[in-house]
């Protein structure tokens, strides 16, 4: 999984209300302080929801997108567990590294 | 306003063409939340920016359409609808009833409709039975494809001509000479004679043919072997008709008797029954060899009279001979058996035409083939597109006008998931329905024309409901038809926006307008060119009829001088001078109108010895100009100057011709006769207005038709005298007579024809054309209502309403006029072109035409927009 699916991945799974294409890229945005496009979200979501990692839903019609219906993305058991191994590979090398060693490069 | 603050609508199509079908909801659902957002945040024009842009990140191959087969498998449940069919019974039903509640609530649009449509194909029908009739004449030959006429072409005086005329013994010799001929035979020109069973007593019309006639023509024989037919110089084949007259049955006439003209006994060797299809008739047949006993003169080859066919041999691998090559080796086959042709320093080629063409295909210009009968068929295939094009624009007015009525169905439909193709199905489907509705109405109206048309036309069309083409017409008459009328009302309907509609806010594009327009002047153009074809057609007809021929037709009366009439033509002159109504009396061969012949053989004294000239000549009797009251310088021959043997009439044209100055006394030689000229008679037609006077030689002689001028206004008694005189004089021979102005209308039997048909077709095709209109300017009408109820109350008068409703609709029609005006003047031109004498197309014709189309579009709408403008404010404002 790239960096970027990473992201896109955990804004889904931070998102407190129901997670579609807008909020998603403007949290993504938000978290990592760069301009994205949305067609880059899309084409992760989308990409996600092939590899197992997300799964989507449409919702109801809705007034303001000219009644186009949202698609919902949650996160799957998959993407959990994906998670929750790149967060348990990052606390071992976290783990690995020498106490005392970040305030000598740091200086 | 709203409709400024969407999306581009470019931006938006792209992303529907290419973006993969699954995702385009949601992705453009969320770029479209995102712009609103985006107007309200930095304004409309950076949004519109920023969404093409965003737009545009979509054109990577990961969103396209085609690459996404296998990804489209897991969101498949999102685009998987139930998809409804179109042919589902619920909504076939549907469709029909929609229909039919249209056809019923607006009963006087589906009248207009269906009666111009059924109008149109009706017309449209009978012109393709007429067509059809046209290439069904002689076409019925089992030998039909090596079946050819043999002519000649003639070059003298600078001149080339084609003809039919041959000589006699032509086809035999052609027979012998080539292999590649397998039957030849011979046809003579129509003669009247009198025949006599018993006491029955009656003229008969009919031919000499060669021996070969009956097995190169499939003529069915009721009685009779096509070789033995008219092998002997006594045989005659007569038709089932005279057969049944004269002995009850064909099987009862074989073998028996015939007299004719009191003289001769022929056996009838065969009875034969000549298909309807055949362009030439004839209710005898008589032999070859007894054609050249009773013709002396056709003995020789420089005369030329009869038809020669020929039927061409085949191989063995069922390979007709080549034509061509079969021409090529007869082209100087005359100047082998008559030197007279080299030494005159002209010639003569033969050449053949296919027998099949001969029918549709038979003027020749300058000694080759150019158009006939084959151009009126072009002409009236053209018109019968015109009227059904007419008939077809009518609907689709109509429709379109009335589109509104029919936007909300299409609103709803749209809705609720009708797709566009479903849509212009329904519609097309439904003008199909329209026009079977109208074929039922044009198959009765047909039906009910036919015998008119028939008479009018000489032609025995009858519905062939057994023949194949006939349904094939048909059913491609009511496709097409239908098609053509549905398009536009379903591509234009199918094309509504639903949202606009159902908020009930449709608006027209100018577009749409500007179409219906069209149509209208399209309309009026063809109508015109009908009208002025039309209007020239008849005033070249009446030119014709009308025009001074140079002799008086008018109480002038042809006998054939047969039996006694012939031996005691004095006597019989005489006395008919002794009785009431008659003015004078001449003899002649032929006609005035009809020349009997021609010949080259006319010398005079410094005549260029290279000219071959050809002067139409006739034997005529005393009192010849007086009988036809004609001018003349010098004098008429005279029994008070003896040697008027040797004396000659000429026309204005021969002196011309000749050279003199002063040609009376000068000398003339004919058929090595000298002789002198005494006269000079003023140019009279001596043929149809499709040629130009020829040069004319007249010597005293033994003609074959007595000319009777009748004392003005005594016509009655003339004929009495005629008759009871005739039946004293020659009992053993019916009395028959011809006017002289009936033959001369019989020349221009095919205009007469064109012309009163052209007539009928340029009423329906203005009469359709009008329905429509009708239509338009009552829907026109009803839009208008509040603004003319406005209008009213404001002070507005009736007269300044009915011109406000008006000055459209003349508008298109002046174009029509505008556009229709030089295509008819150059269609008619050439037309015109086929006469030597000719009217002027001059410009108040168009006027005319154009005043006569305004008027009558004026009065079709005036019965609508007087009815608008009077209607009372009050109810049409009432409901604002």
């Amino acid at each position: 999984m790239g960096e970027f699916e990473e992201i896109v991945l955990l804004v889904v799974a931070a998102c407190p209300e129901e997670a579609y294409g807008v909020n998603i890229w403007e949290d993504v945005q938000q978290q990592t302080g760069r301009s994205i496009t949305m067609s880059a979200v899309h084409a992760t979501l989308y990409r996600l929801e092939e590899k197992g990692y997300l799964a989507s839903t449409m919702g109801g019609a809705t007034a303001e997108r000219g009644g186009r219906r949202k698609r919902f993305f949650v996160l799957t058991a998959l993407g959990v567990q994906a998670l929750n191994d790149i967060q348990e590979m990052r606390n071992r090398l976290w783990q690995a590294i020498p106490p005392g060693k970040f305030q000598l490069i740091g200086g | 306003m709203k409709n400024n603050h969407t999306p581009p609508h470019w931006a938006d199509r792209l992303l529907e063409t290419f973006l993969s079908p699954h995702m385009l909801e949601d992705v453009q659902g969320d770029l479209h939340e995102v712009f609103y957002k985006r107007v309200s945040e930095v304004g409309l024009a950076k949004a519109r920016r920023e969404y093409c842009w965003a737009v545009l990140q979509y054109l990577s191959p990961y969103f396209f359409k085609a690459l996404n087969q296998s990804s489209k498998s897991t969101i498949q449940h999102v685009i998987d609808y139930p998809s409804p069919s179109l042919l589902n019974p619920a909504m076939i039903s549907n469709y029909v009833k929609i229909a039919w509640r249209n056809i019923a609530h607006n009963k006087s649009f589906s009248t207009i409709n269906i009666l111009g449509l059924a109008l149109g194909m009706a017309c449209c029908f009978m012109i393709i039975l007429w067509i059809q009739d046209e290439f069904r004449v002689d076409a019925y030959h089992a030998n039909g494809p090596q079946l050819y006429n043999v002519m000649e072409r003639q070059f003298y005086d600078g001149k080339v001509d084609a003809g039919r005329g041959t000589p006699a013994l032509l086809a035999d010799e052609l027979k012998k000479e080539f292999p590649e001929i397998v039957y030849a035979a011979g046809l003579s020109w129509e003669e009247e004679r009198t025949f006599s069973v018993g006491d029955k007593l009656n003229k008969e019309k009919g031919r000499w043919a060669g021996a070969d006639w009956f097995k190169m023509y499939s003529i069915p024989l009721l009685a009779g072997t096509a070789e033995t037919a008219l092998n002997a110089p006594s045989n005659i084949a007569i038709s089932r008709k005279l057969a049944e007259n004269y002995f009850g049955s064909p099987q009862a006439a074989m073998g028996k008797s015939i007299r004719i003209g009191n003289k001769e006994d022929y056996q009838v060797s065969a009875v034969f029954d000549v298909p309807l299809a055949s362009s030439v008739t004839y209710d005898y047949l008589l032999s070859w060899k007894d054609m050249i006993s009773h013709n002396e003169w056709l003995k020789d080859w420089g005369t030329n009279a009869p038809e020669t066919r020929i039927q061409l041999a085949v191989d063995r691998n069922g390979n007709t001979v080549h034509p061509a090559r079969l021409e090529a080796k007869m082209k100087s086959f005359l100047k082998s058996r008559n030197p007279s042709i080299a030494k005159s320093g002209s010639d003569i080629q033969l050449f053949l035409q296919p027998y099949q063409e001969a029918y549709l295909y038979s003027n020749f210009k300058n000694g080759y083939q150019d158009g006939g009968r084959i151009e009126y068929v072009r002409l009236f295939g053209i018109v019968a597109v015109f009227i059904l094009l007419i008939a077809c624009i009518n609907f689709m007015n109509l429709a379109t006008a009335r589109s509104v009525k029919r936007a909300r169905e299409v609103g709803v439909r749209k809705v609720v998931g009708a797709g566009r193709g479903w849509l212009i199905g329904q519609f097309i489907g439904e003008a199909l329905v329209l026009t079977c509705l109208a074929l039922l109405i044009a198959l009765a109206t047909v039906w009910l024309l036919l015998p008119t048309f028939n008479s009018l036309t000489e032609k025995h069309i009858t519905f062939q409901l057994t023949d194949a083409s006939f349904w094939i017409i048909l059913a491609g008459m009511t496709l097409v038809t239908g098609l053509i009328a549905g398009s536009y009302p379903a591509l234009f309907l199918s094309s509504l926006n639903p949202i606009r509609v159902l908020k009930g806010t449709v608006k027209f594009s100018s577009g749409a307008r500007l179409f219906r327009q069209g149509l209208v002047v399209f309309q009026f153009a063809l109508s015109l060119l009908l009208i002025i074809g039309t209007i020239i057609v008849y005033r070249q007809i009446n030119f014709i009829q009308t025009k001074n021929l140079g002799f008086d037709r008018e109480g002038m009366i042809y006998v054939s001088s047969e039996g006694e009439l012939g031996t005691k033509y004095n006597t019989f002159k005489e006395q008919l001078l002794q009785m009431s109504g008659i003015q004078s009396v001449t003899k002649m061969d032929g006609t005035p109108t009809n020349g009997f012949g021609s010949t080259g053989n006319v010398q005079w004294p410094g005549k260029d010895p290279k000219a071959s000239i050809q002067f139409q000549f006739s034997k005529v009797d005393y009192d010849f100009t007086k009988t036809l009251k004609v001018k003349v310088k010098g004098r008429d021959f005279s029994k008070t100057f003896g040697a008027d043997s040797t004396s000659y009439l000429i026309n204005e044209t021969a002196a011309r011709r000749i050279g003199y100055n002063d040609p009376i006394g000068k000398p003339l030689t004919l058929w090595g006769k000298p002789g002198t000229i005494i006269g000079v008679i003023a140019d009279y037609h001596q043929s149809s207005m499709h040629t130009a006077i020829e040069p004319f030689i007249a010597k005293l002689g033994d003609g074959q038709i007595i000319i009777v001028r009748i004392q003005p206004g005594q016509t009655k008694q003339a004929l009495t005298s005629l008759e009871t005189l005739a039946r004293q004089l020659n009992p053993k021979f019916p009395f028959r007579y011809r006017f002289a102005d009936e033959a001369f209308q019989t020349l221009y039997r095919s205009e007469t024809v064109v012309g009163s048909l052209a007539n009928y077709f340029a009423f329906l095709a203005i009469f359709i054309s009008c329905l429509g209109l009708f239509g338009l300017a009552a829907f026109t009408a009803e839009q208008r209502t509040k603004e003319i109820g406005v209008r009213k109350v404001l002070g507005a008068s009736v007269l300044s309403v009915v011109a406000l409703l008006s000055q459209d609709f003349i508008k298109l029609v002046l174009i029509a006029i505008v556009i229709s005006s030089p295509i008819a003047w150059f269609g008619m031109s050439r037309w015109l072109q086929e006469y030597v004498y000719k009217i002027d197309i001059s410009w108040w014709i168009f006027a005319l035409a154009g005043l006569l189309a305004i008027g009558i579009a004026l009065l079709t709408i005036s019965f609508q927009s007087i009815k608008a403008a009077l209607m009372n404010p009050v109810k049409s404002l009432r409901s604002e």
